[in-house]
């Protein structure tokens, strides 16, 4: 089973006045275990694509099934109680709990799923060690450089042990050390781990280290090409 | 839940100042409000409380027909024995009874002539009453049935009489009988009213009602209950025991219904102010509540996406204000209790025209504090309604959040 399949998805802001066609017909499958990068110039959709995969947004019209679940049309409360169990996010910058250090950070997840406290113990420490963070568990964000918050986001969207993740533009505001180190981190968790990923991106180096590359054009996507050819998807 | 208290807890010391401004705002108006309250109650449950002791009682029982026209002539048959059996019968909340005649006669000295009230009484009563043997400043108190009198200061001195002196009392007894007798002057006491300070003569109940020719009759008969909280029910108890025998009970809100008045209106005045000053502490707790909501809505945003439900985010947000002003709260009443307690001990001294007023009734002019924990529940109580008032705009801006709008900018 997939872990995403998108069908005719559209999207339109105000459709009233001056309607944007964000998505045009977008179908789309992702399958677990996939490290995938979404690319496009600026205002294709990339972004748009991501929320209503992640239930963040609403479609105009198409579909979203996650994991076979139906997500499209899920009353707000239970699709937040879906996004918990199901989805990790990352975002571009300021993911995480000012007030927090890194640790409580990626504890409160599990907390907020109601796991034991030896297992949230066990799991943060296990993924702030993999992120290479086990050395600044207990820094606040405001500690951390941008590359090491974004890489607790990471970790705390591992936290909840979701079927995969969702990052919109993860290193949009690193430097290119960081944001190789932050793909180095990414890359090896879905090797060992075979934690799927779903990231857009603009950054042609970030680009280059996806096995599948989708690439939106004016909200439709324009071709999706699998690279580093260790898997096989059909091109459209 | 310690890690929703914990991030409730930072959150309010994300910006130190503001919260220290909030804080300290609840702060003074708790220490304010509690003074303000405890002086009020303090002030007027001394008022009463004097009026009561020394004046009124707290239930008296009359004839129906004395407080329409004040005379001997409507006094009424009293056997203690029998009378106390009665109203006393299953646990009353009934203390202890006092009677009293009272009527207004001449008292004379050796060259001066007064009016005076003339209060036959029980001295052993009148004293649990009103502890009036403290009062006295010289001499003693007399005995039942011994021929000696006990006057006001005031009194004595315009007679020009002292301790040992005889003091003649003239005037007219039940039923047009004339009055006059001789009595010693045993003791002087200082009466705290000043009115009654000028005009008093205690004499023995005894020697009352053989003077007034009114053998086992009284005025009233002053009761007071075991506290001040049944002085209803026990004058409903009354009521409905003595009701066949022309006799009317009356409490000591219905003897003084205009201080009733005055209290009531001074209190709504306070209650006034107050709500001013709850109104301003309430836009301060607001202000931060506001901006405290504001500036993390990107923040609520993120917590919303990764999978935090929104009752759960406003109970955060709730504690954070509920933290908020119990610190306030607690620290106002800190210094508020010490306040409160000094002013107990340490009384203001009322001065001009309160002063004037005050001393009309006859009272000490001061105005202790009121030790009342009542008092500082309810400030508790008030500021809590508020900042759950308050806490509705984090709530509907929470349970409104457009996840995506929020998580943008
Ligand atoms: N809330 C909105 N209201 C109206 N139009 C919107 C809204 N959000 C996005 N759009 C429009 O939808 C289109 C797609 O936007 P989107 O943010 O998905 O693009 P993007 O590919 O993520 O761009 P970028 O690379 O700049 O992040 C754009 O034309 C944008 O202006
Ligand atoms: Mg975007």
């Amino acid at each position: 089973m997939p872990v995403i399949t998108t069908r005719n998805l559209s999207k339109v802001y105000n459709p009233d006045t001056v309607p944007v066609h964000a998505l045009r017909n977008v179908t789309l499958t992702i399958e677990e275990g996939e490290f995938t990068s979404v690319r496009g110039p600026s205002g294709s959709g990339k972004t748009t694509l991501l929320n209503i995969i992640g239930g963040l947004d609403k479609p105009t019209n198409g579909m979203v099934v996650i994991n076979g679940t139906t997500i499209t049309g899920m009353k707000d409360s239970k699709l937040i109680d879906f996004r918990l169990n199901n989805i990790g996010f990352v975002f571009q910058s300021y993911n995480l709990i000012p007030v927090f250090t890194a640790y409580e950070n990626v504890s409160f997840i599990m907390l907020l799923q109601k796991r034991s406290k030896n297992e949230m113990k066990a799991r943060t420490e296990e993924l702030l060690e993999a992120v290479g963070l086990g050395s600044k568990l207990h820094s606040r964000p405001r500690e951390l450089s941008g590359g090491e918050q974004q890489r607790v986001a990471v970790a705390r969207a591992l936290a909840s042990r979701p079927k995969f993740i969702l990052a919109d533009e993860p290193t949009a505001n690193l430097d290119t050390a960081s944001a190789m180190n932050l793909l180095d981190m990414m890359e090896r968790m879905n090797r060992e781990e075979n934690v799927t990923f779903v990231f857009s991106t603009h950054d042609q180096r970030v680009i280059e280290r996806a096995r599948r590359v989708i690439t939106m054009v004016d909200g439709a996507i324009d071709s999706d090409v699998q690279q580093n050819g260790d898997r096989k998807y059909a091109e459209e | 839940m310690s890690m929703y208290l914990k991030l409730a807890w930072r959150n309010i010391w994300r910006n130190k100042r503001r919260t220290l401004i909030t804080v300290s705002s609840i702060m003074f108006a708790v220490v304010f409000a509690l003074f303000v309250e405890s002086l009020e109650r303090g002030a007027g449950d001394l008022f009463i409380d004097n009026m009561t002791r020394f004046h009124t009682g707290f239930i008296q029982v009359q004839d129906f027909r004395y407080e329409d026209e004040p005379s001997l002539d409507n006094a009424f048959f009293y056997d203690e024995d029998s009378f106390s059996e009665r109203i006393t019968a299953n646990d009353s909340h009934i203390d202890f009874t006092v009677p009293r005649i009272e009527t207004f006669m001449l008292a004379a000295g050796a060259e001066q002539t007064r009016g005076a009230m003339v209060m036959g009484t029980d001295v052993s009563g009148e004293n649990r009453l009103n502890n009036l043997e403290d009062r006295l400043t010289e001499g003693r108190f007399f005995e039942p049935g011994d021929g000696t009198a006990v006057l006001g200061e005031g009194l004595a001195g315009r007679l020009d009489l002292a301790v040992g002196d005889s003091l003649i009392l003239l005037g007219q007894g039940r039923f047009g009988m004339t009055a006059a007798g001789m009595y010693e002057v045993a003791g002087l006491v200082k009466h705290p009213m000043r009115e009654m300070n000028n005009q008093l003569v205690y004499i023995s109940l005894h020697d009352a009602q053989w003077l007034l020719s009114a053998d086992d009759h009284i005025t009233s008969l002053l009761v007071t209950p075991e506290h001040v909280r049944y002085a209803d029910s026990v004058a409903e108890m009354l009521r409905s025991r003595l009701e066949s025998d022309e006799l009317r009970v009356l409490t000591w809100e219905e003897m003084m219904p205009e201080l009733i008045e005055a209290i009531e209106f001074d209190r709504a005045q306070t209650r006034v102010m107050m709500l001013i000053l709850y109104v301003v502490i309430g836009f301060g707790i607001f202000g931060t509540i506001l901006t405290m909501t504001l500036e993390r809505l990107r923040e609520f945003g993120i917590l919303l996406s990764v999978g935090m439900r929104r009752l759960k985010l406003a109970l955060v947000v709730f504690i954070e204000t509920v933290f908020i002003s119990v610190l306030g709260v607690l620290s106002g009443f800190i210094p508020g209790f010490f306040v409160v307690l000094y002013f107990h001990y340490n009384p203001i001294m009322l001065g001009g025209d309160m002063e004037e007023l005050v001393q009309e009734w006859g009272f000490e002019p001061i105005m202790p504090t009121a030790l009342a924990p009542d008092i500082f529940l309810w400030q508790g109580l008030i500021i809590f309604i508020m900042t759950t008032v308050i806490c509705f705009y984090p709530t509907i801006k929470i349970f409104s959040l457009n996840i995506l709008n929020s998580a943008r900018n």
